[in-house]
């Protein structure tokens, strides 16, 4: 493939596997985390781990955004929708994601009229083009994500578009992290740093991870062999003991991120005190709000929302998955009662979710055989 | 914002690009206003908002997400990004 050849080298990712394997401790096993559902989903699609040495596995971490969002939220959008006039619109995993009244699928089939769109900015062109309509931006995803909405606010109001608003759902990454560190029951070596995300806040926000807590972190591009560089990067820093925040993504990722862009993050939102994330709980100013200068804009302003907290399918043990202390084929329901077409929990949606990752690209085949044979 | 055949979709199959943390790397082909017409290394066009990185003249290198240049590439930056999955 023209210009992305170079990343997915076969001969390339031989070399570093075994550079990688000559760093390993005999005897240690290294547990290093890929926040980024991106990363997750090139490691099962390049069987990168196949890659690595036994003594080093990946653990999945919550970064994507739909498998994080909680039932209950799902439903505040659905509730939205169903208004008369209104036009919701979303990202497209957000289509399937399940609530505890269906998914928009199923609403747009009882009459919601829920549109995916590619980008917050052709919501507000469905606004420009409807003006009897009140159209409503479902926002999910991280900070690679909240400055395109942030503009698109910025730009309705520069434009007086009054018939558009957001219901926000963006989250930010460290706190997350903060929860998956302070976990009493999942130990870490190192993580792998999200790519795109960084290129928004930068490096620096993570230092504390390496300070506070002792270890690696090495932000990662999202080539096959970016995630392998990422590994031997932390294993070198393993067999030089130190613990630092490295940036392998130096073409894309500026250590300061985009000052611009944080600017325009810091005038739109603000943190909100909490917000529940699916599987980790209710975590402290890990989310974000339209600040009140944009209240207009506000869904959750301008909407009665039912707001209601939703419980998880029992059946369902995403939370697991997404703290890596399960793996996704350990899931009581992987694979059978939950499918890509039939997801219960949000990691089985999106194809960055870490349960639908090992459903197409059959890891969970293979797993499931090791354990067959050890039987 | 009509965007043009690069994720004019957002499609579940084979990746949402927020859940993906994808971005793409376009290049700057005109330039009007806030807004840039890009295309990337197959050629295909995007109509890309600018404000985030400045302003822009043709043959500049952006990295985009969700038709939002979020950061600048230096010229050489070949594609890489994770894109066409």
């Amino acid at each position: 493939m023209k210009f992305v050849d170079e990343f997915r080298s076969p001969e390339l990712a031989e070399v570093l596997a075994r550079e990688i394997a000559t760093l390993c401790e005999p005897g240690r096993h290294y547990k290093i985390m890929e926040v980024c559902g991106g990363h997750t989903h090139t490691i099962y699609r390049y069987g990168v781990q196949d890659h690595l040495p036994e003594d080093i596995e990946l653990v999945h971490g919550p970064g994507c955004p739909v498998c994080v969002i909680p039932m209950g939220r799902v439903d505040d959008g659905i509730a939205i929708a169903e208004r008369d006039g209104v036009i919701l619109t979303c990202f497209g995993d957000m289509m399937r994601v399940p609530g505890g009244r269906g998914s928009f699928l199923e609403a747009n089939a009882r009459g919601a009229d829920i549109r995916m769109v590619y980008s917050p900015l052709d919501a507000l062109r469905i606004a420009r083009e409807n003006p009897d309509r009140q159209v409503v931006f479902y926002a999910i995803g991280f900070e690679t994500t909240a400055p395109s909405t942030a503009l698109t606010v910025l730009r309705a109001k520069a434009e007086g578009i009054d018939n558009f608003s957001v219901f926000c759902n963006h989250v930010t990454i460290i706190p997350a992290i903060k929860a998956i560190l302070d976990s009493p029951d999942l130990r870490l070596d190192a993580f792998i740093g999200p790519g795109h995300v960084s290129t928004v806040i930068g490096c620096r926000p993570y230092e504390w991870i390496s300070k506070d807590f002792g270890l690696p972190l090495v932000c990662a591009g999202f080539e096959p062999l970016d995630l392998l560089q990422s590994v031997y990067m932390i294993m070198k820093q393993f067999s030089e003991g130190r613990a630092e925040v490295e940036n392998q993504y130096s073409r894309v990722v500026a250590y300061d991120g985009n000052p611009v862009a944080l600017k325009v993050l810091a005038d739109v939102f603000s943190l909100r005190p909490f917000f529940e994330w699916r599987g980790l709980g209710s975590i402290a100013h890990s989310a974000l709000q339209l600040s009140p200068r944009y209240a207009h804009y506000d869904a959750e302003l301008r909407y009665d929302l039912p707001g209601v907290r939703v419980a998880d399918p029992k059946a369902c043990q995403c939370g697991e998955v997404l703290k890596g202390v399960l793996k996704p084929w350990e899931c009581k329901v992987f694979g059978t009662a939950c499918t890509p077409e039939t997801p219960i929990g949000t990691c089985m949606v999106s194809s960055e979710g870490a349960c639908a990752a090992y459903y197409n690209f059959g890891q969970y085949a293979k797993q499931r055989l090791t354990l067959e044979v050890l039987q | 914002m009509s965007s043009v055949e690069v994720g004019a979709t957002c499609s579940a199959e084979p990746g949402c690009i927020t859940c993906g943390d994808v971005a793409v790397a376009l290049t700057v082909i005109s330039s009007a206003g806030a807004d840039a017409q890009c295309q990337d290394d197959e050629g295909r066009p995007e109509l890309v908002a600018t404000e985030l990185v400045g302003a822009v003249v043709p043959g500049d290198r952006l990295l985009v997400h969700a038709g939002v240049a979020i950061e600048r590439l230096r010229a050489f930056t070949r594609t890489g990004t994770g894109e066409q999955r």
